[in-house]
């Protein structure tokens, strides 16, 4: 047994605030033996992040290490001065961040970051350092890095710009590196494509990795021991498939049972069904719609352009053949869809896939560019010049709880604003019909003069749901509704989804990044690329057989967890 | 680029002529233009016969357009007050401005970006509170009232500096300077400082703000994480990105400096263009406001051009996107 | 868990830096004497009656001939400064008020229905404003100061159309980013009217950033205001603003008269300095990049 690289024992990392301290980290231990990847399991506030800035030395004012040690190779870290913290970071120990957006400087060229990172531990001279720079790149698989070197990050995509971190993170050939969260922010064919370049990597340079992650799956196809943290503390380590498929602690089982990945699609997943009120009736009209099954509401040949308007100047340097006209972006190209009544279709891709665009003109927020969207017929935004949605019948839910509310209404005036402003009740009815809503979306109908802050994201979503349902629709579109909550909240906001659904015989659009939620709520799925359909089908056809190559790839690039041998 | 640059050249084009424009209506078409021609004693025939020379019977546009080709010809006419041509009274002015406001921007620049970077780098140490609480004031203390503090103090009270004027100049390419010899540094010191004050705090407070920003960003994470030390970190990351907002507010504010020039060279009796439109407003000398406003409008243009193409080589977003 | 609104959150967030709530309490202070300030001023520094020669230019507590003490001296024509300098507050926050608040409303206007109509209507508008931002607010005030002549009017309308730019700029770019906002979007899927749209989602939320620009515009109003009397093309002498009481101390000051000129000085620094710093205070409130 080799003695471990990183002994973290006892690590407390608290937060000084006005209302006391806000303990993040409060008594983890763990070890990393040599090139061994651990995985740093947990939702959001876990403190999986502070115990990785704790250990590179790096946290943000006022957050200060309280008490316990951080001994790297058998050398005490805490309690190291500014400049010999400085001598390891970069060194021994590296770091890559989420958002590969935000972390490259957007004014300065990939060579010129590189020979800085290089500058900060060794003498180099500029000739050296580009040919460093270059095989840096080339390392980890950067196309023509003789080129890319001179580019700046804008000049990227995503992934590549993640990759240029970690070359960056690579350069000194560091004995360990902690990823935060690194492929969070990228597509899943992406983060395929990372996670197996970073598990050559680490294997072939013999580096040990702590990898943080909220996603078990993605964890589970790297990591050889996972740990799990709550509320500051480690609550079960062990090797990765032993916690994935034998899980002790309680709170890693509801983890894994809150996923729809393991669920019979349809049901309610295993954490929190909870909202038990019948929503009110629906006094708004019902006659008028069709029987259930039939086409209700229907999306022809539908495109979106976008294309700066061009000035008077540019306009004649086109011509003259000066310069390049505006770039035209077909975000929504040319798409058909059918919504039958009372099904869930799920509108599946990456982004810039054209999805939430779809979803907007299928709610009537944007005017398509050519085609139509009719709902039972009828146009669901007016014609002319400057169009307006006519119809109270779709509805919509957004993605980001915390942007959807207008944070200076109180949310019983949320609820209430547009029934009352399409007569569907009266202000005198209001204050009952917000209160029954509420109640039906599992919240207690007493709080509705409290203003969005005072509630956690989701709550905001159920208020969100509230919302939508207030306007008695008949369809739905719920843009990601579920992608910015943890996964036991993401649990519960499916099964009420499932639920209303089911009560409300109510047609939904489902659009989402993510398979195994599109596959456990949706009857019908269609697959979205590059601003067209490539598939579309029942959804265990799809899953199951599916025929186009995007779909396929994009199947095999989400990350599964191990099953449990019975 | 091409695009770029011609569609500020046609911006600067269309300011130009819908200044000339305002300029035309505020100064010949509000008052009555003859006074502005001819000194009020002169008998009836003389104002006959200029009325027909400048054509001051013709309807408004004709004058309008005759008045723009004189414009364009560099023919301003002749100020009263001086009895000279008011584009050589101008010229001869332009440099005393262009000395002061240039020494007053360059030593808010470069003394207050460090300053500022400083205090956003440690917003809560002491020192940076003393130069929050110092560019507060800065920014607060009216020009004027601050200019005549200092006379008071310096040139009054301790009477260790001159209160007003040049002092000696020396010439340089045929332009006298004052910042060449050492009786015209002093009398350079108070205005110059005088004049800075405000954009030396603006510069703190947008280099502070910026600064404390980029921060705490993920790219000075990143930065640090990669072992880069604090200095370098300041001086090559965080100095490039707060260095686009920077550059706007400069080239802003070297404008709005020359504009400030007319109180610091009031108080101070700096004998620069300032000086000559406060004089010719109060003396009614037209010919000089129209040329002074019309030069202003000019050296904006150039300005505002000079910022945009600094942009471009800053933000390599903008250069590949104008390409 | 206490009930609390956007409002009362704001409003303890801000009293608990002692500076910030000390400078408001310094605003509201100024403000409630300058609006008093028939009942507070010791003397009615307009009334003819009360100006006696023989009392111009003595210093801080002199004892006039009326009987009371002059606690920041007399003025050249024998006026007690502090009354001088209450009336002087009162005509400078007038000013700076009342062309602050229209171009408040003037700006906030132009810029929300530019961000909100979108397209060659907001391209045009916004260039016209970026032109004028371009052109320093003292040279403009100073050019509509010289066309129209001397006044209150005259000067008014010289600082509104200095002055409105910043809040159109400031409007536009936080009603154009709450555009955005998936709120918005929310709305406009209800549908909900154009009019409440912008009334009650967007005005509403694009509010507090105009409110720090209101600060510091009225603050530089008033200092405009006091620049543009001190150079003589401000306020007519009947109306003897700050700035009019500097500009005649200034002739004084170099014979170490020099409280004619530094008292009203001092106030309208002591004003400034509080304004900017409440301002400063919810600017820093209001940047969720610095927020923990």
């Amino acid at each position: 047994m080799t003695a471990p690289l990183l002994e973290v024992t006892d690590l407390r990392t608290w937060f000084a605030t006005a209302r006391g301290e806000i303990k993040a980290v409060d008594g983890v231990s763990f070890t990393i033996n040599p090139g061994e990847v651990l995985g740093l399991v947990g939702e959001s506030g876990s403190g999986k992040s502070i115990t990785g800035f704790s250990i590179i030395g790096l946290i943000d004012e006022p957050g200060r290490i309280v008490e316990g040690s951080i001994k790297l190779e058998g050398r005490e870290l805490t309690g190291l001065s500014a400049s010999e913290l400085r001598q390891i970071r970069g060194k021994t120990v590296s770091m890559v961040f989420q958002d590969p957006m935000m972390t490259l400087n957007p004014v300065l060229s990939i060579e010129t970051q590189i020979r800085l990172a290089l500058e900060a531990h060794e003498k180099i001279g500029a000739d050296e350092a580009r040919r460093r720079a270059i095989a840096a790149l080339a390392q980890v698989r950067i196309p023509d890095p003789e080129i890319k070197v001179d580019y700046y990050p804008h000049q990227f995509s995503g992934g590549m710009r993640q990759r240029v971190a970690i070359a960056i993170a690579l350069l000194h050939r560091p004995k360990l590196i902690i990823c935060d969260e690194p492929t969070t922010a990228l597509d899943v064919s992406v983060q395929a494509e990372i996670l197996s370049e970073m598990k050559e990597l680490v294997a072939e340079l013999g580096t040990a990795l702590i990898w943080i992650s909220h996603d078990l799956a993605v964890v589970a196809s790297l990591a050889d021991r996972v740990a799990v943290m709550r509320y500051g503390q480690i609550v079960e380590t062990g090797a990765a498939l032993d916690v994935l498929t034998h899980p002790r602690h309680d709170y890693t089982k509801g983890l894994l049972d809150a996923l729809p990945s393991r669920a019979k699609p349809g049901e309610m997943l295993a954490r929190g069904a909870d909202a038990d009120a019948v929503p009110p009736p629906r006094e708004a009209a019902t006659h008028e719609v069709p029987p259930l099954g039939s086409p209700y509401l229907v999306i022809e040949d539908a495109v979106k352009i976008y294309q700066k308007p061009a000035g008077l100047i540019q306009s004649l340097a086109v011509r003259a053949g000066w310069a390049a006209p505006e770039p035209i972006v077909r975000a929504v190209d040319g798409v058909s869809l059918t919504l039958h009544r009372g099904e869930v279709l799920g509108l599946v891709g990456e982004s810039g896939s054209g999805k939430s665009t779809l979803g907007r003109m299928a709610a009537g927020i944007y005017a398509p560019t050519a085609g139509t969207v009719r709902l039972n017929g009828k146009a669901v935004m007016s014609g002319g010049r400057s169009p307006v949605k006519i119809t109270t019948r779709v509805q919509t839910i957004f993605q980001d709880p915390f942007a959807s509310l207008n944070g200076r209404m109180r949310i019983g005036d949320i609820i209430a604003e547009g029934p009352i402003a399409h007569r569907l009740i009266t202000r005198r009815d209001a204050p009952d019909y917000v209160g029954r809503w509420l109640a039906a979306v599992g919240l207690d109908p007493a709080l509705s003069n409290r203003f969005p802050h005072q509630f956690s994201g989701g709550q905001r979503q159920r208020i969100a749901i509230a919302r939508a349902l207030a306007m008695q629709p008949d369809v739905v579109v719920c843009d990601e509704p579920v992608a910015s909550l943890d996964v036991s909240i993401q649990a519960q906001i499916i099964n009420l989804l499932i639920k209303l659904r089911r009560e409300l015989d109510l047609s939904l659009i489902f659009i989402s990044h993510d398979l195994s939620v599109v596959r456990h709520l949706c009857d019908r799925v269609a697959i979205m690329y590059r601003g067209r359909i490539v598939e579309e089908g029942g959804a265990a056809e799809i899953y199951d057989n599916p025929q186009h190559d995007y779909t396929k790839r994009l199947l095999e690039a989400v990350p599964v967890l191990p099953e449990a041998a019975e | 680029m091409l695009v770029f640059v011609l569609q500020r050249l046609w911006q600067a084009i269309v300011v130009i002529l819908a200044m000339s424009v305002l300029v035309f209506c505020g100064v010949y078409a509000v008052g009555n233009p003859i006074d502005v021609l001819i000194s009020p004693d002169a008998t009836q025939d003389i104002r006959a016969a200029v009325i027909a020379q400048y054509g001051l019977d013709l309807p408004l546009w004709q004058q309008y357009l005759g008045f723009l080709g004189r414009l364009i010809q560099g023919d301003f006419g002749h100020s009263f007050v001086y009895n000279m041509p008011v584009s050589d009274l101008i010229l001869s002015r332009l440099p005393a401005t262009l000395e002061l406001t240039l020494t007053a921007v360059m030593f808010a620049s470069l003394v207050g970006i460090p300053i500022g970077i400083y205090a956003g780098y440690r917003p809560h140490s002491p020192v940076s509170r003393a130069i929050m609480a110092v560019s507060i004031l800065g920014f607060s203390v009216p020009t004027f009232w601050f200019g005549l503090m200092l006379i008071m103090l310096f040139a009054v009270q301790c009477g260790c500096m001159p209160a007003g004027g040049r002092g000696e100049t020396l010439d340089l390419f045929g332009v006298p300077f004052s910042f060449l010899t050492l009786d015209g540094m002093q009398h350079l010191l108070l205005p110059a400082l005088n004049l800075a004050l405000f954009k030396f705090s603006l510069m703190i407070r947008l280099a502070r703000a910026g600064t404390r920003e980029v921060m705490l960003s993920d790219t000075v994470k990143f930065a640090r994480a990669a072992g880069l030390s604090e200095f370098t970190v300041l001086s090559r990351h965080v100095l490039r990105l707060i260095s686009i907002p920077l550059v706007t507010v400069f080239g802003l504010e070297l404008g709005s400096t020359l504009a400030f020039a007319v109180v610091t060279e009031t108080i101070f009796s700096w004998p620069g263009l300032g000086k000559l439109i406060i004089d010719s407003i109060t003396s009614l000398d037209r010919p000089v406001m129209v040329a002074y406003l019309m030069l202003v409008a000019l050296l904006f243009i150039v300005i505002n051009l000079v910022v945009d193409l600094a942009y471009a080589l800053l933000d390599p977003r903008l250069r590949k996107g104008r390409a | 868990m206490r009930e609390t609104t956007p409002l009362s959150r704001f409003l303890s967030e801000f009293s608990s830096n002692r500076t910030a709530a000390i400078a408001a309490v310094v605003v509201l202070l100024i403000v409630a004497i300058a609006i008093l300030a028939p009942l507070v001023a010791p003397q009615d520094p307009y009334d003819l009656a009360n100006l006696v020669l023989r009392d111009a230019r003595r210093p801080p507590g002199y004892v006039g001939t009326q009987g009371y003490v002059h606690w920041l001296g007399t003025d050249s024509q024998g006026r007690d400064l502090l009354s001088a300098i209450i009336y002087g507050l009162r005509i400078s926050l007038e000013m700076g008020v009342i062309a602050g608040g229209i171009a408040f409303l003037i700006g906030a206007f132009v810029g929300t229905s530019a961000a909100y109509v979108g397209g060659r209507f907001e391209s045009l508008i916004m260039r016209i404003i970026d032109l004028q931002l371009s052109f320093p607010a003292i040279l403009l005030a100073f050019v509509i100061a010289a066309m129209l002549g001397q006044g209150r009017y005259q000067l008014i309308m010289a600082l509104i159309f200095a002055q409105y730019a910043y809040f159109a700029r400031t409007a536009h770019g936080a009603a154009s980013a709450e555009r955005q906002k998936d709120y918005v979007e929310a709305a406009l899927s209800v549908p909900l009217s154009h009019t409440r749209v912008v009334l009650k989602h967007i005005l509403p939320n694009s509010l507090p950033p105009l409110i720090v620009v209101g600060t510091v515009q009225v603050a530089s109003a008033i200092s405009l205001e006091a620049t543009l009397s001190f150079l003589g093309v401000g306020l007519p002498p009947t109306e003897p603003s700050l700035g009019m009481l500097i500009a005649n101390g200034f002739q004084y000051l170099l014979s170490g008269r020099y409280w004619i000129s530094i008292y009203p000085g001092i106030a309208l620094i002591l004003f400034i300095v509080s304004l900017n710093l409440v301002g400063d205070q919810i600017r820093d409130q209001l940047n969720p990049r610095l927020r923990r």
